[in-house]
């Protein structure tokens, strides 16, 4: 631990701020024609915070910023918690759903390698690509690829650009998505529950507030299969993503690279740091 | 202790905002933040304590369907009590303290070209979309919906 001398009481003062005042805003839906978006606390809360750590003000040090994104993960515990205690009550529901668990989270992985690896090859990537699209590249993904290929391997830059994306604006794009997606109503709030646990804590919170605010009445059956669903991948999430995900990506980027990649060889490819 | 205290301080934050957002008053509350707060805390030192290593957050969806099922002492008052807590209440602090971390990769984030942000796009989309797909399907195919 080297945060010991970081003031976390002035990090939680200021969330303490954040979350009476966002509270007091409340939700509110903006009809944008294509579908309706849902604003509410957690999203104004997310971007004020972001106001107030921008490298800019100097309001922040580095230093609380890593506690901060530190003590997000212990915030997130509760989150889970509660969604537990949603599922308790109701096991017996659970066994009911239990081949579509399984299955959402066979969408997951095909989701980012199928629209991902293509995407990405056509635009100009190389081996970044594999990295990038085999998984929503959180902190176990990372490690995972590191790991593999090594922290200055090109796979390892990809898997490291998508995560700082979903870091910076994944929790905002998850929630217009969750949005649209609800109120096309071409699907199930129950399916879109599942679909929201993504494997990142910021980005289901805000999917599935984005749900809950969408559908008041489902509510319950969304925190449900939500927590579910995430509780499925939490399990097995690790193990498909070692054994499944990744080598299917690389054996599918070895076919496909020669057929849509880019020709050109000296396409710049983002930051040249490391992991 | 450093975990045991943050937990609890997430616990008062997320009381004042259900207090604000949701109008439960804190009395209220306290007992249903408290038994999360318990809940988690035990789930966070069994992974500890496991000879292997384990995600957390598996032990602490475990441990609170178990203490809020129909066959565990005290269900009753366990459920109810958590169920006074809005599930909004405790995301907001989340994205609040994900905001206070956005700063440190705004400088990693200008150094990333162009393509892998059209990419990171792609693949949260199909993440979501997909899952989202095959649930239904499968609901549709059994006869759910």
């Amino acid at each position: 631990m080297t945060e010991e001398r970081v003031n976390v009481f002035k990090l939680h003062f200021i969330v303490l701020i954040l979350v009476a005042l966002t509270e007091l805003i409340g939700t509110k839906k903006i009809n944008i024609g294509i579908g309706v978006i849902a604003l509410f606390p957690m999203l104004y809360a997310l971007i004020l915070g972001g106001f107030i750590s921008w490298p800019k003000f100097k309001w922040l040090k580095e230093k609380e910023m890593n506690a901060a994104a530190n003590i997000l993960g212990l915030s997130f515990f509760l989150f889970i918690c509660k969604l537990g205690a949603n599922i308790g009550p109701e096991l017996p529901k659970l066994m009911g759903s239990g081949v579509s668990l399984l299955f959402q989270e066979v969408g997951h992985i095909v989701g980012t390698i199928a629209l991902g690896l293509p995407i990405a090859l056509l635009i100009g990537l190389k081996r970044e690509a594999i990295g990038a699209t085999y998984s929503l590249d959180r902190e176990p993904n990372l490690a995972i690829i590191v790991d593999k290929f090594g922290a200055n391997s090109p796979e390892a830059r990809g898997a490291l650009g998508v995560y700082i994306c979903g870091t910076l604006f994944g929790a905002i794009y998850m929630s217009i998505l969750a949005s649209l997606l609800g109120s096309s109503g071409i699907f199930h709030p129950i399916s879109l529950a599942m679909g929201a646990a993504v494997g990142s804590g910021s980005m289901m919170a805000a999917a599935t507030g984005s749900l809950a605010v969408i559908f008041p009445d489902a509510a319950k059956d969304i925190a449900f299969y939500s927590g579910a669903a995430n509780l499925m991948m939490s399990i097995i999430g690790t193990y498909v993503c070692i054994f499944v995900s990744l080598p299917l990506t690389q054996r599918l980027y070895k076919w496909l690279e020669p057929i849509i990649g880019r020709k050109s060889k000296n396409i710049q490819e983002g930051g040249q740091h490391s992991a | 202790m450093n975990q045991v205290l943050t937990i609890l301080l997430i616990g008062v934050i997320a009381l004042v905002g259900n207090w604000i957002g949701y109008h439960v008053p804190p009395t209220e509350s306290l007992p249903g933040i408290l038994l999360l707060a318990l809940i988690t805390l035990i789930g966070m030192g069994f992974t500890r304590i496991l000879p292997f290593k384990s995600p957390v957050i598996v032990w602490i969806s475990l441990f609170a369907m178990i203490a809020t099922s129909p066959f565990f002492p005290g269900n009753a008052f366990t459920a109810a009590a958590i169920g006074k807590i809005n599930l909004l209440a405790l995301a907001t602090p989340i994205l609040a303290y994900a905001g206070l971390s956005l700063g440190k990769d705004i400088h990693l984030f200008k150094q990333l070209s162009w393509r892998i942000v059209v990419v990171s796009l792609v693949v949260f989309t199909g993440t979501f979309l997909f899952a989202t797909l095959f649930a239904e399907a499968i609901f549709k195919i059994q006869g759910k919906f």
